[in-house]
């Protein structure tokens, strides 16, 4: 663990040690520092904006009721994003999973910044992410997007670490298969991949 | 990847490796073997741009603009709400005041039968219970066991008196008198002297 990563995991389990005694800005500091991931890790989940900041705030409610029973078997990040995973899955059973219609969106969630640049990309994404089940959507947004281990995806979804290797694996031969190929070179099925 | 079994082998673990590397937290070990690899084999170098490529998409911000204050906000109005929620969850519950009327309809029956069941005279008595009431005027006779039956009774009955318990383990009985104008010392002189009667006292009433 590098440096930066260790500093980050001590102020957030200090950070978590006084939201056990009480301490409301410990929470404020917390669920700011954490807002954006969830909301982008959510968004790939549920793919329904208009119940990720519920899903947010139902993960930190129990973060602050539970803050004391945090005892340090995993890293406190792995911690929050696996209420985060349970609560998106909970909110997923009420109230469904299809996508919203983008027109339902209200325009406080659209995002000011979408450059060009970025919208090829984004939509390069999006196709393959539509191809994914939800459990190979979130390994992927938790490897590829959090920067999480494999061990801790099994933490996060309380499954083996084989479990997540293969959604990985689908999840990547999938989009290999789906995503169209980098400028210049033809798009290839490749299925033997094993 | 349809290359060589031996090559193919290879393949499958820096296709596993990849992730790592691509988020830069392999070792320097595994970073190194999978760039070797990477520069001999065109597919294993295809899928790790695209790998790079995946990474770099998911690291763009989120589709979705949240305003995390206002977010917040509600949160922390939220946790001062829970005991208002629970006054209101239990007021407004029709099952918990079915409960709470089921229970006290079975506490009151529960009463009602306790106290029908203090007035009645328990048909047993414990060694911690007082000893079971005497009449007053009772007495103890022991009659000899070659007494015959016909002459107890006779006896009985010339001094009508009637018995009301025993024989008890000394083989007393206990013998109260139906005619009240009897005086009971007479009355005990007389058994004392009758034939066949060994003892005859009055019965002591406990204090």
């Amino acid at each position: 663990m590098r440096d930066p990563e260790n500093d980050t995991e001590a102020t957030d389990r200090l950070l978590l040690q006084r939201m056990a005694a009480g301490d409301r800005v410990a929470l404020t500091v917390l669920y700011r520092s954490y807002h954006d991931r969830l909301c982008r890790f959510l968004s790939r989940l549920t793919r329904r904006p208009d119940i990720i900041e519920e899903v947010i705030n139902d993960c930190f409610w129990i973060a602050w009721q539970k803050a004391g029973g945090f005892h340090g078997d995993s890293r406190v990040s792995t911690w929050i994003m696996g209420i985060a995973y349970r609560c998106g899955l909970k909110a997923l059973r009420q109230h469904g999973s299809e996508p919203v219609d983008e027109d339902t969106i209200p325009e406080s969630m659209i995002p000011s910044h979408d450059p060009d640049d970025d919208r090829e990309l984004r939509d390069w994404l999006g196709k393959g992410m539509d191809r994914l089940s939800v459990d190979q959507r979130v390994v992927v947004e938790l490897v590829y997007g959090v920067g999480h281990s494999l061990d801790d995806v099994a933490v996060i979804m309380q499954c083996p670490v084989g479990t997540v290797k293969a959604r990985l694996f689908h999840a990547r031969v999938k989009l290999r298969n789906v995503l169209p190929g980098l400028a210049g070179e033809p798009h290839r099925a490749r299925e033997s991949a094993t | 990847m349809t290359v060589s079994t031996e090559n193919g082998r290879e393949c499958s673990r820096v296709w596993e490796a990849m992730p790592s590397v691509v988020m830069g937290t392999a070792t320097r070990e595994q970073d190194t073997w999978v760039h070797a690899h990477l520069a001999d084999c065109d597919n294993c170098r295809e899928e790790f741009t695209q790998q790079e490529r995946l990474r770099h998409a998911m690291a763009l911000p989120s589709d979705v603009h949240l305003d995390a204050n206002a977010g917040l906000k509600r949160l922390l109005t939220r946790l001062d709400a829970p005991a208002e929620e629970t006054v209101r969850v239990r007021t407004s519950s029709w099952l918990t005041r079915a409960l709470v009327a089921a229970v006290l309809v079975q506490a009151l029956g529960l009463g009602a039968l306790a106290l029908r069941l203090h007035g009645e005279r328990p048909a047993y008595r414990t060694l911690s219970q007082v000893s079971a009431p005497v009449a007053a005027g009772a007495i103890h006779v022991v009659p000899d066991a070659t007494m015959a039956l016909a002459d107890w009774n006779a006896l009985l009955q010339a001094h009508h008196l009637q018995v009301v318990g025993g024989p008890n383990e000394a083989g007393a009985y206990t013998l109260v008198s139906t005619d009240p104008a009897s005086p009971p010392d007479q009355l005990l002189r007389e058994l004392r002297a009758s034939r066949g009667i060994r003892f005859a006292e009055p019965v002591m009433r406990t204090p």
